[in-house]
C-alpha cells in the first residue's frame, strides 16, 4: 500500500505541473535552511574557532572552499544519477533538473578554485600550480561549462539534453580522479584532512562550522536547481494549456 | 564589529567571491523568471488582440 502511494507520487513528479508546483513550493524552504546555517556556520567561522597554530587567520578560507568543493563533485554524483534515469526512462523533469545542475556545480567549482587560489597565494607563494588536485578540479569546472554549452548548442532542449547527458556520464571518470589525486599523485595540495570513516586529522573545535557550512551549500545548492528546474519547464512549455493558465492566475 | 584577522584581505575577499556567487545564483533564476512571466504575458496580450 504504501509502496503503492510513493510509486504513485513518484510518477506524478512526471508531470509538468505537478513538478513545476514542487519546485515552487520547496525552494524557499531550501533557501530558508540555507540562511540559517549560513548565518550560524559563517559566525562560528569568523568569530568563535581560534585562529590555527601555523595557518593562523587564512586557514578560515577552508570554511567556504570545502563545503564549496564537496558540492562541487556531490553535486556531479547527483547529476550523473539523474542523467542515467533521464537516458534510461526518458522523464523530461529529470532531463531538465539533470541539465539545471550544471550551473549551479560550476558555480561551486569556481568558488573553490577561487578560494582556493586565494589560500594557496599566503600558505603556499602562489596563486596557481598545475598540480594534480587543482587540475582536475579545473577540468571539472571546463566540464560543468562543456555541459551547459552543448545543451544550449541544440535548439531542441530534449535532444540536447539527451546528448549533454552522455557527456554528464563520461565526465563521471573524472570524480575519483579528483578525490584520489592527493593519493595518486605527489601534489601540492594537502591530504584528505576530514575522513567520515575514520579518525579526522582536523581539531575536534574546528569541526562544528565547517559541518554547518556544508548543510548550507548543499541547501543553496537544491534551491537553486529547483528555481532554475522550474523557469526551465515555464519556458519549454510556455505554449501549453497549463502555463497560460498559470499566467492567467498571475495576471 | 568585522575582526581584523591575519590575512585578512585574503580572507574576506574569499568570503566575498562566495557571497557574490551565491547572491548571483538566487538572483538569476529571480530575473529570469520575471522576464519569462513578462515575456508571456505580452505574447498572452498581443494573441487575445489578435483574436479581437
Amino acid at each position: 500500500m504504501m509502496f503503492e502511494k510513493l510509486k504513485v507520487g513518484f510518477h506524478r513528479l512526471g508531470s509538468p505541473p505537478t513538478f513545476y508546483r514542487l519546485c515552487r513550493r520547496l525552494s524557499p524552504w531550501f533557501w530558508a535552511g540555507f540562511a540559517l546555517c549560513a548565518v550560524i556556520g559563517l559566525y562560528q567561522a569568523l568569530y568563535v574557532v581560534p585562529p590555527d597554530y601555523q595557518q593562523s587567520d587564512s586557514f578560515r578560507i577552508l570554511y567556504v572552499h570545502v563545503p564549496a568543493a564537496w558540492q562541487a563533485l556531490f553535486g556531479y554524483v547527483l547529476m550523473s544519477i539523474l542523467a542515467a534515469i533521464a537516458l534510461i526512462w526518458r522523464i523530461r523533469t529529470t532531463e531538465i533538473l539533470t541539465m539545471m545542475c550544471a550551473p549551479v556545480g560550476a558555480a561551486c567549482t569556481f568558488i573553490c578554485l577561487a578560494t582556493g587560489s586565494l589560500w594557496g597565494q599566503p600558505m603556499w607563494g602562489t596563486w596557481w600550480a598545475w598540480d594534480a588536485r587543482l587540475t582536475s578540479m579545473l577540468v571539472l569546472l571546463f566540464i560543468y561549462l562543456g555541459i551547459m554549452g552543448l545543451y544550449s548548442a541544440f535548439d531542441d532542449r530534449r535532444k540536447g539534453a539527451r546528448v549533454a547527458c552522455i557527456l554528464v556520464l563520461v565526465g563521471l571518470v573524472n570524480i575519483p580522479i579528483i578525490h584520489f589525486s592527493v593519493d595518486w599523485w605527489t601534489t601540492l595540495h594537502q591530504g584528505a584532512t576530514i575522513n567520515l570513516f575514520g579518525e579526522s586529522k582536523m581539531h575536534p573545535s574546528m569541526l562544528p562550522p565547517l559541518i554547518w557550512m556544508a548543510v548550507a551549500v548543499k541547501l543553496m545548492f537544491t534551491a537553486v536547481m529547483l528555481d532554475r528546474s522550474a523557469n526551465e519547464l515555464v519556458d519549454q512549455d510556455r505554449r501549453k494549456n497549463w502555463v497560460r493558465k498559470m499566467i492567467g492566475d498571475y495576471a | 564589529m568585522i575582526p581584523q584577522f591575519e590575512y585578512a584581505v585574503f580572507v574576506w575577499t574569499s568570503y566575498g567571491v562566495f557571497a557574490t556567487v551565491v547572491i548571483w545564483q538566487f538572483l538569476q533564476p529571480v530575473l529570469r523568471r520575471r522576464r519569462l512571466l513578462a515575456e508571456l504575458r505580452e505574447e498572452a496580450a498581443l494573441q487575445s488582440g489578435v483574436e479581437q
